[in-house]
């Protein structure tokens, strides 16, 4: 088998929680080799659940395949120590708060003179510039500026918000391909370069239809949290079906699929319903008439079955554990499984992308705090044992089995 | 030669519709690819979505900027040969039809890797092109039902709560991107072409960056459930009402100890209760009073944001709208709003690129094309084809066009 497609590459990874390491991790699962360097007492995915002995799983999903490091970057000997590995590096990738990396001498105007041909991708909440930029970040707050949140829950209600990190992975997934274009654009003759992404322009990228939408009615359309409901389209939500949930499109050509299935060819007829517009008008008259529909069938199973005989689109809304139970994620691997020497077996979601020339995603394991601190030290720097052992004794590095 | 962009010179064909696909290739486009958008003759199904100005969709103009437009009826054996030599001199294919669909048209991967072994051809669809789901139709929301996206958000004892965005559409449209170009990388040092089989059902599950572990390792002990305004599982993580708008805190890293002292809790700092982000999570309801009753003094969602972030650095943010989004000095000096030109719309305020590269810092002027725009320009130029084969094929109805 060929070699996995970014062998060779080697990436100084400065990242903690998620958005930075779903990138970086994606790049260990690509073959490149990524010395990730955290702080003396790690990084604070460490802390979150589940743990064991110490150990988190949390940290397990975002980081497999990664050598990691501990070490002080706040003192000299650290700064050397990364300057050297960035040296021969292809890609330095960090998500510290704006400055941070300045205050340790590791910014991109320092690296690019140490290595001009390095790619260095900065991610943070609000991005490098900008008034908010120094602020601390997290996936919530960008989901908060991003106006996301605000379009979640019940109208004229408090908001609510999901335990998922929209703007983690999707930002990680956004940099991990920066991030290869630029190499891409590297082996094409292109020089090194800096990349700067943020979790809120991500965020509000996912504003598929509202910016443009207040934008050229001159504000007249403004996007609203709608409760289970879409605020404009019907008949498009979250309808019930005695005590379980699901979920129904049929907009478009779909409305005549969802008329036959009630069967109610009466509404698929009626001039009110005829076009997105006007349905968008008599939303609460048609969704009333979908739930008075499933109440009538009063059966989740059956209901998505006639709607799938009229190709309407639909789904019941599962609980993660029937997701993780469901024939077709088992069938496709959604849910892999990665072994731990701590937590034996534990099951993660897959990394999306899926190759065709490499179909199996690689076995690899997350470090322990510090685990490779010895090896890289000793076989990519040249340091000796005395040397090692000299800044373990200055507390520049640290170990720990967790 | 100097580069318009990073991806200048990369030929994509694109038989992509609505957001994941079109997403994906609009990232292309926007780093200097030259994507050619192939659609039925009645168009992409996303130009008939808000707001349509003189029959012209401004959603459309979102997600299609910088792509060449023709208009094909895929069904006959003409377009199809004219797609089949466009592949054969493109590196990228990018379909997002349910399964099956490309295979209908002779344009699935067995019949378009013998055209071009070079090809990079990557499908995106919901569910994914094989197992049990595979068949059914599908769309963002389908993907948030059955990934447990759906069901993590809303109140705790009400029905999910709709979301209203493209959770699913732009994350795999990003994930896309970055396979594309991770074959296209590979590809660039003799790796040949190869197939990827791109899922919003993938994105949206991983999305629980917590969950599936928790679920797991704990041995199905803890259960991930809608939680409404509090974090199932660490605290404090949360929704907060303050003079009538609501603010987001989440302090379960260093930042602790600010908001102890903020609070006049110095004392939690210590306490064996509060002692990290899981078991504070038990005694959230004491936390979360606390942080209430301060926010009942201060009375203003902003002044409570300044002096939790800027004077005692706990991570917390008001609730925006998206007007208020679009209108902060933060996202007006980030460009995070891009304002296209359009032949019809004139000014469109769009999202812009979230990848921003220090080689290339102005965005290309891209424009989004009416339907067919460059039927001809693309025969001619690209495939050789004479005026009038171009017009017997306008004629027979394998091409059409239309001004929007």
């Amino acid at each position: 088998m060929t070699q996995p497609m970014l062998e060779g590459f080697k990436v100084i990874d400065f990242t903690h929680v998620v958005a930075g390491p779903h990138a970086t991790k994606i790049l260990a699962e690509h073959g490149a080799e990524v010395i990730k360097i955290e702080p003396l007492g790690g990084e604070l995915a460490r802390l979150l659940p589940m743990q064991r002995e110490g150990r988190s799983a949390y940290f397990i999903q975002h980081n497999v395949g990664k050598k990691t490091m501990a070490l002080d970057i706040s003192t000299k000997e650290g700064q050397d120590i990364c300057h050297e590995l960035i040296k021969t590096a292809d890609v330095v990738v960090e998500n510290f708060s704006p400055g941070v990396m300045k205050q340790h001498n590791l910014d991109w105007k320092t690296l690019k003179k140490i290595n001009p041909d390095l790619i260095m991708c900065s991610i943070s909440c609000f991005g490098q510039t900008g008034p908010l930029s120094h602020l601390p970040g997290y996936d919530w707050i960008g989901q908060s500026y991003a106006g996301i949140i605000d379009l979640l829950g019940e109208p004229g209600q408090k908001p609510v918000f999901g335990d998922i990190a929209f703007g983690d992975v999707s930002t990680g997934a956004h940099a991990f391909g920066a991030i290869v274009t630029a190499l891409l654009h590297k082996t094409r003759g292109g020089k090194g370069q800096h990349i700067d992404i943020s979790l809120m322009e991500v965020l509000f990228s996912y504003h598929e239809m509202g910016v443009q939408l207040y934008d050229t009615t001159g504000g007249q359309m403004l996007v609203q949290r709608s409760g289970s409901y879409h605020g404009m389209l019907a008949p498009v939500g979250i309808y019930q079906c005695k005590d379980k949930y699901l979920f129904i499109l049929g907009v478009n050509h779909q409305w005549e699929g969802l008329s036959k299935a009630m069967g109610r060819e009466d509404m698929f007829a009626d001039p009110r319903f005829s076009d997105l517009t006007t349905m968008g008008q008599h939303k609460d008259e048609i969704n009333a008439a979908i739930e008075a529909w499933l109440d009538s069938v009063g059966d989740i199973d059956r209901a998505l079955e006639l709607l799938r005989e009229n190709r309407v689109p639909c789904a019941p809304i599962l609980t993660l554990a029937e997701v993780m139970d469901h024939p077709h994620t088992k069938e496709r691997g959604t849910v892999r499984t990665v072994s731990d020497p701590i937590f034996g077996d534990i099951r993660i979601p897959r990394t999306p992308l899926r190759f065709s020339e490499f179909p199996d995603t690689p076995n690899l394991q997350a470090g322990t705090l510090g685990q490779y601190n010895h090896e890289i030290l000793r076989d990519q720097l040249g340091y000796s044992e005395q040397q090692i052992a000299r800044l373990e004794t200055d507390g520049v590095i640290a170990s720990k089995n967790i | 030669m100097a580069r318009k962009h990073v991806l200048d010179g990369v030929k994509v064909l694109d038989f992509s519709h609505y957001v994941a696909g079109p997403h994906c290739t609009r990232l292309m486009a926007e780093a200097g690819a030259d994507v050619i958008k192939v659609e039925a003759l009645v168009g992409d199904s996303s130009r008939q979505l808000p707001v349509i100005k003189e029959g012209r969709s401004g959603y459309y103009i979102q997600h299609n900027r910088g792509k060449k437009c023709m208009a094909l009826d895929l069904r006959s054996k003409e377009a199809q040969d004219i797609c089949h030599e466009l592949a054969k001199q493109s590196d990228v294919v990018i379909e997002n039809f349910t399964p099956g669909v490309m295979k209908k048209y002779n344009m699935d991967w067995a019949s378009l890797s013998k055209i071009n072994p070079d090809l990079v051809m990557c499908s995106i669809s919901c569910l994914g092109q094989e197992g049990p789901l595979s068949k059914f139709p599908g769309f963002d929301y389908i993907g948030q039902a059955y990934s447990g996206i759906m069901g993590m958000t809303g109140q705790v004892d009400g029905p999910p709560a709709l979301s209203g965005m493209a959770f699913g559409d732009i994350s795999t449209g990003a994930h896309a991107y970055g396979a594309i170009v991770s074959a296209l990388y590979h590809k660039a040092n003799g790796g040949g072409g190869q197939y990827l089989d791109m899922t919003l059902l993938d994105c949206l599950f991983s999305y629980h960056e917590m969950n599936v572990q928790v679920y797991d390792a704990s041995g199905g002990q803890m259960v991930p459930k809608r939680s409404g305004h509090q974090h199932s599982f660490v605290a404090p993580l949360g929704l907060f009402k303050c003079g009538g708008r609501y603010l987001v805190i989440v302090a379960i890293g260093p930042q602790w100890v600010n908001l102890c002292k903020l609070l006049g809790k110095e004392e939690w700092v210590d306490d064996p209760r509060f002692a990290d982000p899981v078991i504070r999570n038990e005694n959230r309801d004491e936390i979360s009073a606390a942080i209430e009753a301060w926010l009942d003094t201060i009375g203003d969602a902003e002044k409570a944001v300044k002096i939790l972030v800027e004077d005692n650095h706990v991570p917390a943010a008001p609730v925006l709208d998206v007007p208020e989004v679009m209108e902060h000095p933060h996202m007006v000096q980030r460009g995070i709003v891009q304002t296209v030109d359009d032949p019809k719309f004139g000014k469109v305020k769009i999202p812009a690129s979230p990848m921003k590269y220090s080689q290339f810092q102005e965005p290309l002027e891209l424009q989004a094309s009416s339907l067919g725009q460059h039927n001809e320009e693309i025969l001619r130029e690209r495939l050789n084809y004479s005026a009038e084969q171009i017009a017997s094929l306008t004629e027979a109805g394998v091409l059409g066009s239309k001004d929007n």
